[in-house]
């Protein structure tokens, strides 16, 4: 064997005890730290050279390797492999084809992990697939529990590896068998003229991280720490210690000591400049000519001859990029793509359709700004009248491929993902992998299940607990009272869980990441089935997979771009008229009107508590504007303090059309003029490095990249210097404003948008607030059906809807269609597949008996089609969907009992008699707050009443959310409303934003972080809440109104006579009865009803999407 | 009011394989040279224990499998908490 520069290997020199089998986190629940935490241990402890083996899998290898480069530590690579037979040998990658090969046998151990779609089966691979993929790997017989220690199996590796590349692994995790067992096996290698090595097993960087092994080990057993002793390890023995440490612990074994770096020698693979991938296409000689032309056919199409020339110049300045670079063939491919989504959309939509007229798929990202993108297709944006310049995407110095992120319709995606495995077949397209690590609560909820701690106490921490914090004891604390969490088991729960945080929990695939290869990507990078059918995963992220320099593209379903083709679907159904989005007026009037006032509620990206109160002050009134507003509302400009100034600026702009705005720099006027002198896109980080400080436009991207990439904040202080020096260098700026300058740019370290990607977004914000505005129930009708997507669920979006004029028709057996329809006059029908509970078959079962045999006449006639078993009927009566039919739902659930349904028996259907059910006895009319229980807790959608219009008679000094607008700055309030969304942004310094809704409107709270501490739980998990606050109405915020909280408490009919002090109160039945006829909630009736609390619609709720 | 009844342990009785203090020297490594009096021929294994330390009474042993001069078998550990030896057999 010769190393890969042509020398023999075994000239490198090693020397001491090297580390040969090591575990990192990516060995799922057993190893317990990160490969570059492996990686700072073994510098600090003296280690030169140090392997990384994780169990079946090399999903931490490209992290290992690019770590271990940053400490000057030699990286060995290879994998710990489970056999048929349950045992392991630890493998170690000698060469580029034993990479190859390692990547080829994990392959085939996980190819049957997915056989049962239920459960996910353990990695296995045979004796004969070790065999046939033996060269360039040398074996080691395996760990001291599960290792392969009988002669007949030694042999057969021995067969397989020969002697050269086969030692026999001895270790010492101090056992009492121990001694015994490597007596043994010295004995076995004797025999078998074998070398012996000595390895750690290490599964842990410190001691720190012994404690949390031991509970991943009983977390992967679903056991408790005292259930699972057989199964953990005994001591600590394989925490990473230093070379003269091992070798102290193999005094008796001095030979396999040595013999370490003699393997270690023998090893000769770097994952960083040996993988031999290549993207589709690069060989093409062909390509850069077919790209040409293919775009410059499409030239002339696409631009008028005043534009041509501007153009026709960007064209070639593109081509001649993308030829330097190597990329022809790379546009080719997605061009190639395209055409196959546009295949898969013409399946998916049918021919004749309303949506046949829109594109298969739109760009997002910064390939929206190149020319060759909108001419091949993949952009539907012109980036010469949108001012988009190429460098964030294309530039010389490019140092990996560029990214093309792809948007697709829900559906549409699904097909073209199987599609695209088809076309580049299943060993060469591959989804990338994700890896969801532990985050506070799951912490708390497992490992408080490990420690064995009382489960409804867990689950009370759990859900007052903040994500992202790490302070658990302050979560016990405010969940279980102080001085709970300082010491015993809730302490070991604060510890571990702190140790846990950020730790990968298991796989998971990326939304939409795909890679690509010509040569089987399995000799890259091994390849695993993915949970979905038919889809399949590469062990590495999008992170290992950049670094690798494969070629991804992303192909996203966007929830938007699904409505939107259903909405003009559905105008087509409803009026005849067939929309073309890319041709409708870009500037019309209503829809800006309906911008600046902020009413997009259901629309994309603009429709949030933060981007609405934004757009009153920002006032887009035009695409380029409303680019920076979908821009704005980030991490990124909102960490560097863009945010502020520039509405401030927009303002005075709008008041005064010759105010300059200011900028500190001349160099920076053209680079942040467009932005008013603030940083807002990702391209002006690049752009000021560059314009600021002389960076290349490489030096710049760099620049970008270190920002977008996790845990970068070494990588981003290494710029700093650059950038200061630079900056002095390039424009003479002094020292103190070249900070300034890095301030602004290193604030922006959080995630911001390209410019090309907002104006791609921007676009569609536009589209569907025109839609919503001129179709405004098509377009509610559509968001209802494509749910879950956007801000607001889809009972916000029904009671807004409603405040705005649209119909709303409750569920109805007789009128309703499967999904939310609209009617002949205009009205928006709840589907009956809102109505949880009842499976989609018995829906359309039901549908096709009433078309069939004409509207169900009463209920006997609905129970006897047995298209729907009981409790399903009894859910759709309990939703009022049977109202029709019986008069009310007790009535429906009274009939329902007598006319049973058909019933599955042993040996066939027992059909119904279709008796007459009767007359119902006397039974009491449910009330308007049971009615809206019942609704939420069949639909979770409220047509009728909503809960403040029930309870505002009894709420006396409550303000309501339309009298708020009248109120002066300063005034002490009184709100009460059904909480709509809870954030807590990572920006906003503990500050928690709530948007509460009454039957007139919404409106938004801010709860300050000390009222937070206070009420954390009611914050947190209260559907219903009454605030007592300051109204504050921001000068210049456009009529913006916020409640600035001091106190809040929950609000449940049942506390309502508690809250004498705050002027509300609850009739006696007496009143009740007198008020108009209107039934008022008793609390014993609620109370038997569950409350809201049980059946509370879903909201947004501190970015973990929607919960109740 | 009826008298308190208290349950004595039964005088004499223990749970078997108890450990039991031992008097034990050790050289320059720790390791143990002479148990109660019995000097250490031969050391036959050593091993850790480490665990219940979510617990009030963590664990944490360096036990020695030995063999006595006289050819008896002995197994000792040092708590590593407290720092007392102990005998096991």
């Amino acid at each position: 064997m010769t190393g890969k520069h042509g020398q023999p290997p075994m000239t490198r020199a090693v020397t001491g005890y090297v580390e040969l089998h090591c575990h990192s986190a990516y060995s799922f629940l057993d190893g317990a730290s990160m490969p570059d935490e492996l990686v700072g241990a073994a510098a600090e402890l003296g280690h030169e050279t140090l392997a990384l083996t994780d169990h079946d899998g090399v999903w931490g290898s490209m992290e290992f390797a690019h770590a271990a480069r940053g400490l000057g530590l030699r990286p060995i690579h290879g994998a710990e492999l489970t056999l048929d037979d349950d045992r392991h040998v630890t493998l170690l990658v000698a060469s580029a084809a034993g990479w190859t090969n390692l990547c080829r046998l994990l392959t085939i151990a996980h190819a049957h992990t997915r056989d049962s779609p239920a459960t996910l089966a353990p990695p296995k691979a045979g004796v004969q697939a070790l065999r046939d993929h033996a060269e360039g790997l040398v074996c080691l017989t395996g760990c001291a529990e599960r290792g392969v220690h009988d002669e007949p199996s030694v042999r057969r590796l021995l067969d397989a590896f020969g002697p050269d590349r086969l030692r026999v692994e001895l270790q010492r995790p101090f056992l009492a068998s121990d001694r015994a067992r490597n007596r043994s096996l010295e004995s076995l290698a004797g025999h078998l003229g074998l070398r012996c090595v000595a390895t750690g097993n290490i599964h842990a960087h410190a001691r720190s991280r012994a404690h949390l092994q031991d509970a991943f080990v009983a977390l992967r057993h679903n056991l408790t720490l005292e259930s699972s002793e057989p199964l953990r390890r005994p001591n600590g023995a394989h925490v990473l210690s230093s070379p003269a440490a091992m070798a102290a612990r193999f005094r008796e074994h001095p030979a396999a000591v040595a013999e370490t770096a003699a393997v270690a020698a023998q090893l000769d693979f770097d994952l960083t400049s040996d993988l031999g991938y290549r993207y589709p296409g690069v060989e093409d000689e062909t390509a850069d000519r077919r790209l040409g032309e293919l775009c410059r056919a499409r030239l002339h199409d696409r631009y008028e001859a005043g534009g041509l020339a501007a153009a026709g110049a960007r064209l070639d300045e593109e081509l001649r990029v993308i030829r330097a670079l190597g990329l022809p063939g790379f546009f080719l491919l997605h061009h190639d793509m395209l055409e196959l989504a546009r295949e898969v959309a013409l399946d998916v939509r049918g021919p004749d359709t309303a949506r046949a007229l829109l594109p298969p798929g739109r760009g997002r990202g910064s390939s929206v700004s190149s020319i060759v993108c909108y001419l091949t297709g993949l952009s539907h944006i012109d980036p010469i009248s949108s001012g988009l310049s190429m460098g964030r995407f294309l530039n010389p110095e490019l140092s990996s491929v560029p990214d093309i992120d792809l948007d697709f319709p829900r559906d549409i995606r699904e097909v073209l993902i199987r599609r695209v495995h088809e076309r580049y077949g299943h060993d060469r397209a591959a989804l990338v992998a994700t890896f969801p690590s532990f985050r506070s609560r799951a912490a708390i909820r497992e490992l408080g299940k490990v420690l064995g701690l009382p489960p409804a106490e867990i689950e009370r921490v759990a859900r007052g607990a903040n994500g992202f914090s790490r302070r658990i004891d302050r979560d016990v604390e405010t969940a279980l009272g102080p001085n709970h969490g300082r010491s015993g088991r809730w302490a070991w729960l604060e510890s571990l869980s702190r140790e846990a945080y950020g730790l990968p929990r298991h796989v998971s695939q990326h939304p939409g990441g795909m890679v690509i290869a010509t040569r089987p990507l399995i000799d890259c990078v091994p390849i695993v089935p993915a949970a979905m059918e038919g889809r399949q995963l590469v062990q590495w992220d999008k992170d290992s997979c950049a670094d690798a320099g494969f070629l991804k593209i992303d192909l996203l379903g966007l929830g938007m771009l699904s409505a939107v083709e259903r909405c003009v679907e559905t105008i087509a159904q409803t009026r005849g008229e067939r929309v073309d989005l890319s041709r409708i007026p870009f500037d019309d009037k209503a829809t800006y009107t309906a911008i600046q006032n902020a009413e997009t509620t259901g629309v994309f990206q603009i429709e949030s508590r933060a981007q609405m109160q934004s757009l009153r002050r920002t006032r887009p009134a035009n695409l380029d504007e409303l680019t920076v507003q979908v821009a704005i509302i980030r991490p990124g400009p909102i960490q560097g303090g863009a945010v502020n100034p520039y509405i401030e600026r927009r303002r005075r702009l709008r008041d005064d059309p010759d105010y300059k705005p200011p900028c500190l720099h001349p160099s920076l006027e053209s680079v942040l003029r467009e932005t008013l002198g603030t940083i807002i896109f990702q391209d002006q980080v690049m752009e000021v490095a560059q314009a600021f400080c002389g960076f290349s436009p490489g030096e710049a991207d760099g620049l970008r990249r270190a920002m977008s990439r996790k845990r970068s904040d070494a990588a981003i202080a290494r710029y700093r210097d650059r950038f200061i020096a630079g900056a002095a260098d390039h424009v003479g700026a002094p020292q103190a404003l070249a900070q300034t300058v890095w301030e602004m740019v290193a604030g922006f370290a959080g995630f911001g948008f390209p410019k090309a990607h907002s104006a791609a977004f921007g676009l569609l914000a536009y589209q569907s607030t025109w839609l919503r505005v001129h179709y405004g129930p098509e377009f509610l009708c559509a968001l209802l059906n494509e749910q879950p997507m956007g801000f607001y669920p889809p009972d916000s979006l029904v009671h807004e809807a409603q405040r705005r004029g649209i119909d709303l028709l409750a569920v109805d057996i007789n009128a309703s269609a499967a999904e939310c329809s609209v009617d002949a006059t205009g009205g928006v029908r709840i589907g009956l597949g809102y109505v949880s509970g009842v499976r989609s078959e018995e829906i359309a079962a039901l549908i096709e008996a009433r078309d069939q045999t004409g509207a169900f006449k009463n209920l006997a006639e609905l129970a006897g089609c047995a298209s729907a078993c009981q409790p399903s009927l009894e859910q759709l009566a309990w939703s009022g969907a049977c109202d029709a039919l019986a008069g009310d739902r007790r009535r429906a659930l009274w009939e329902l009992g007598i006319a049973a349904p058909g019933r599955r028996v042993p040996g066939g259907v027992q059909l119904a008699l279709g008796l007459e059910t009767g007359d119902a006895p006397a039974l009491r009319e449910l009330g308007r707050w049971e009615v809206l229980l019942a609704d939420y807790a069949t639909t979770g959608v409220s047509v009728g009443d909503h809960a403040m219009a029930i309870l505002r008679p009894h709420l006396h000094g409550i303000t309501t959310s339309l009298e708020l607008d009248r109120l002066p700055h300063g005034s002490t309030v009184a709100v009460a409303g059904i909480v709509v969304a809870r954030q807590r942004p990572e920006t906003a310094s503990g500050v928690v934003f709530m948007l509460i809704e009454d039957e007139l409107g919404t409106v938004n709270l801010i709860v300050p972080p000390p009222v937070y501490d206070r009420h954390r739980h009611i914050v947190r998990a209260e559907p219903l809440v009454l605030v007592h606050g300051r109204l504050e109405r921001p000068a210049h915020g456009g009529g913006t109104v916020n409640v600035l909280v001091s106190t809040l408490r929950s609000l449940e009919p049942e506390h309502l006579e508690r809250f004498g002090s705050a002027g509300a109160r609850l009739p006696d039945n007496r009143q009740a009865e007198t008020h108009a006829g209107e039934h008022h909630p008793e609390p014993e009736r609620i109370a038997a009803a569950g409350g809201l609390r049980a059946v509370a619609p879903p909201v947004q709720s501190f970015g973990s999407g929607r919960r109740r | 009011m009826k008298p308190v009844r208290v349950i004595k342990p039964a005088v004499g009785t223990r749970r078997l394989d108890d450990p039991r203090t031992a008097r034990v020297l050790v050289d320059g490594d720790g390791t143990p040279t002479d148990v109660d009096g019995q000097p250490v021929a031969h050391v036959r294994e050593s091993w850790l224990i480490e665990d219940r330390w979510w617990t009030d009474q963590p664990l944490h042993r360096r036990y020695w499998e030995l063999v006595s001069q006289s050819g008896r078998d002995i197994v000792v550990f040092r708590d590593l908490l407290g720092g007392s030896w102990f005998r096991h057999r």
